[in-house]
């Protein structure tokens, strides 16, 4: 046992020695993965302001300006250029110059002046579905909006008292991110992403690279045992993995300050479950590659793919097809977005969280005994 | 005896050699095969004895299954057919005490080019279990006999090719062992460093060591107590280096030596064999020819 355990302990600060002879690995994973953080969170919003819009008043009596200026004062609309022309939308459009174009047709006043339908369009650039999603639904309570209005004033005109009519009030409320802030969503599933691909990485290279440099016989004529050299490798990497992640997410409560409402305690053991996860994905990699570049590639997709598709990360998992849905179970990813979702937004701890936490250790033991098992049999 | 290895006291494994009997096997072979896929026989069926305290040589073409034969005797592959033991231990079914006895140093080196010869040292010292109140007595002692000394701190990588040899070596002596297999452990090392290192086996020789290497240089073979000549996976000739010298028919030596160098030696005997294998192979379609006429 104490032998057993002076053999880890001897691989382990060896692969020290190796992380801190090569500054690649250092920059690799110690600066990468902040700067990741600030370009996914910076560029990827899904907030929408400042959508380009043309706009063509065909009406151009005070109302329909009026009608317009309601666009120009929503700060998702910003109305760059008026046109004249209906095939100016087409020129607009296909430039990429507007996303969104409103028409005001002729006689537009004059209808509603006498109680009728006043005619408006919206055309909406559907090229950037984001985008015109949000376009559709703003514009289209704008002018609901807008119709009330004209509504309530006509009635008024009319002698009748609008309160005395019925109608539906919805009460909507947005939970745990009410200002529904990008980074709040985007973070922490962003801190799983990010030390997937930067974990599985480097356990991928690891045992081949044992091969390829001739220390793997060594090795084998040693008393070690494979799973001690499982062990050993990944001892320095789940210090480094556990830090990093902790760095990621300190930086994302601190620069874009995303909650931290839960409890820390399951918040850092499921951390520490996860880098496992990642780290022996990676030996599985390295226990069946046949060259550092194969191993690259591999750990690559292994690790981008579903942490990026199947995790729940950007695309809901319910809206998955069922294959699909089945497959994320098996990355250890989506159990991390959960977690790191529910801790830090919704204020959740282990009594609610469990299950996932389990998981992960799981997770974590089989894939371990999977990469030992695998290196054994290659050899 | 003035060898300069001697001064420099390596006293390895002196009490072990002398608690073991007199006439132990180092190396028995038995019908020892290596298969890689279905149809490559690499070895096939080798029997071997080595003797404890012999240097035995081993020599053959690329491709004669030389390496697959030593990694076999290292435990580090599998035998597919056939067993061998080393001092008594079977290779295939009890590598355990096998690994602890023997040093193995491959073709390749095997070592860390990212990290000092020290660090190189320590690693492998902790690996092998080496008791850590005597890591650097024994670190010390090593490196001194091999004259790494002042290069201690250097990485392994900027070494040259004879001072990673010597490295290699001191790295498979940690642990003590009683039998070194060799993997041609001098090609790609210039002559002076060749000549260094077999300083340095013929001085852990004297002390006890038994040897078993796979060398190209027809020089080295002739410094072996015994020589094998491996060739398509099977052992073709096991003798003493004298005696094939002295198997060359003497009109075949030329006029101005004595008697024949080794790689004439074995130039001829290389031919014989293929001489003698041409004729089994005649002989045996003859007999096929034969027995088609008779049905």
């Amino acid at each position: 046992m104490r032998a057993s355990l002076r053999r880890i302990l001897a691989i382990g600060s060896k692969e020290f020695i190796h992380i801190r002879r090569d500054p690649r690995i250092l920059i690799l994973v110690l600066v990468v993965p902040l700067v990741e953080l600030l370009l996914f969170a910076y560029a990827i919003s899904f907030n929408v302001t400042d959508v380009p819009t043309v706009v063509l008043d065909g009406d151009k009596t005070q109302t329909s300006r009026e009608f317009i200026t309601n666009f120009e004062a929503s700060d998702f609309f910003k109305v760059t250029s008026h046109i004249d022309s209906l095939s100016d939308i087409d020129d607009a459009f296909v430039a990429s110059e507007a996303g969104v174009a409103v028409v005001v047709k002729p006689g537009f006043s004059r209808a509603l002046d006498r109680g009728e339908q006043g005619q408006v369009a919206v055309f909406i650039d559907g090229s950037s579905p984001n985008t015109a999603q949000f376009a559709q639904a703003y514009s289209t309570a704008l002018t609901n909006k807008l119709g009330a209005e004209v509504t309530v004033e006509y009635m008024q005109r009319s002698g009748v008292d609008p309160t005395q009519a019925g109608g539906i009030d919805s009460y909507l409320r947005t939970w745990y991110n009410p200002e529904r802030r990008s980074a709040d969503f985007l973070v922490p599933g962003l801190i799983v992403v990010i030390i997937m691909i930067v974990t599985v990485q480097q356990t991928a290279v690891t045992l081949v690279r044992e091969r390829e440099q001739g220390t793997f016989e060594q090795l084998t004529v040693s008393p070690m045992r494979r799973g001690e050299l499982m062990l050993g490798k990944i001892t320095p990497w789940v210090a480094i993995g556990v830090i990093d992640m902790i760095a990621i997410a300190a930086l994302g409560v601190w620069l874009f300050d995303v909650p931290m409402r839960g409890d820390v305690f399951t918040f850092l053991l499921a951390i520490f479950l996860f880098v496992l996860c990642c780290l022996a994905i990676g030996l599985i990699v390295s226990a069946r590659a046949s060259s550092l570049e194969s191993a690259n590639i591999a750990a690559l997709l292994i690790a981008f793919l579903p942490a990026f598709m199947l995790s729940n990360f950007v695309f809901p998992l319910y809206s998955l097809p069922a294959v699909l849905q089945w497959i994320s179970y098996l990355f250890p990813a989506r159990y991390m977005v959960a977690i790191a979702r529910s801790v830090m937004l919704k204020g959740a701890g282990m009594e609610v969280l469990w299950p996932q936490v389990l998981a992960l250790g799981v997770y974590a033991a089989v894939s371990l005994t999977i990469a030992t098992l695998m290196y054994a049999r290659r050899a | 005896m003035t060898d300069p290895v001697d001064s420099s006291g390596y006293v390895v494994s002196t009490p072990t050699t002398q608690t073991a009997p007199e006439n132990t096997c180092a190396i028995e072979a038995c019908g020892i095969s290596h298969l890689f896929g279905h149809d490559v026989i690499a070895v096939d069926e080798v029997n071997l004895t080595v003797d404890e305290g012999e240097i035995f040589g081993l020599i053959g073409p690329d491709g004669a299954g030389k390496s697959t034969l030593i990694r076999m005797l290292a435990t580090v592959l599998a035998p597919t057919v056939g067993d061998a033991t080393i001092f008594g231990d079977s290779v295939a079914t009890n590598p355990a005490p096998v690994r602890e006895i023997v040093g193995y140093m491959s073709q390749s080196f095997g070592l860390y080019p990212d990290l000092s010869v020290l660090e190189n040292m320590e690693f492998f010292a902790r690996l092998r279990g080496v008791p850590s109140d005597e890591i650097y007595e024994r670190i010390d002692r090593l490196l001194g006999f091999a004259n790494l000394l002042e290069f201690m701190d250097r990485r392994a990588e900027h070494l040259s090719g004879g001072m990673k040899q010597k490295l290699s070596l001191a790295v498979t002596l940690l642990h003590e062992p009683q039998l070194l297999l060799l993997d041609e452990p001098t090609t790609g090392v210039d002559p002076v460093a060749r000549r260094e290192f077999w300083r340095i086996i013929a001085g852990l020789h004297r002390q006890g060591i038994t040897v078993f290497v796979a060398t190209p240089y027809m020089d080295e073979a002739e410094r072996c107590t015994r020589v094998a000549f491996m060739d398509g996976g099977r052992m073709r000739l096991i003798d003493t280096p004298e005696n094939i010298k002295a198997s060359v028919p003497p009109e075949l030596i030329g006029s101005d030596e004595d008697r024949p160098s080794m790689e004439a030696a074995f130039a001829y005997v290389t031919r014989m064999i293929a001489e003698e294998e041409a004729s089994e192979r005649a002989e045996a379609a003859e007999q096929v020819a034969v027995e088609g006429e008779e049905s």
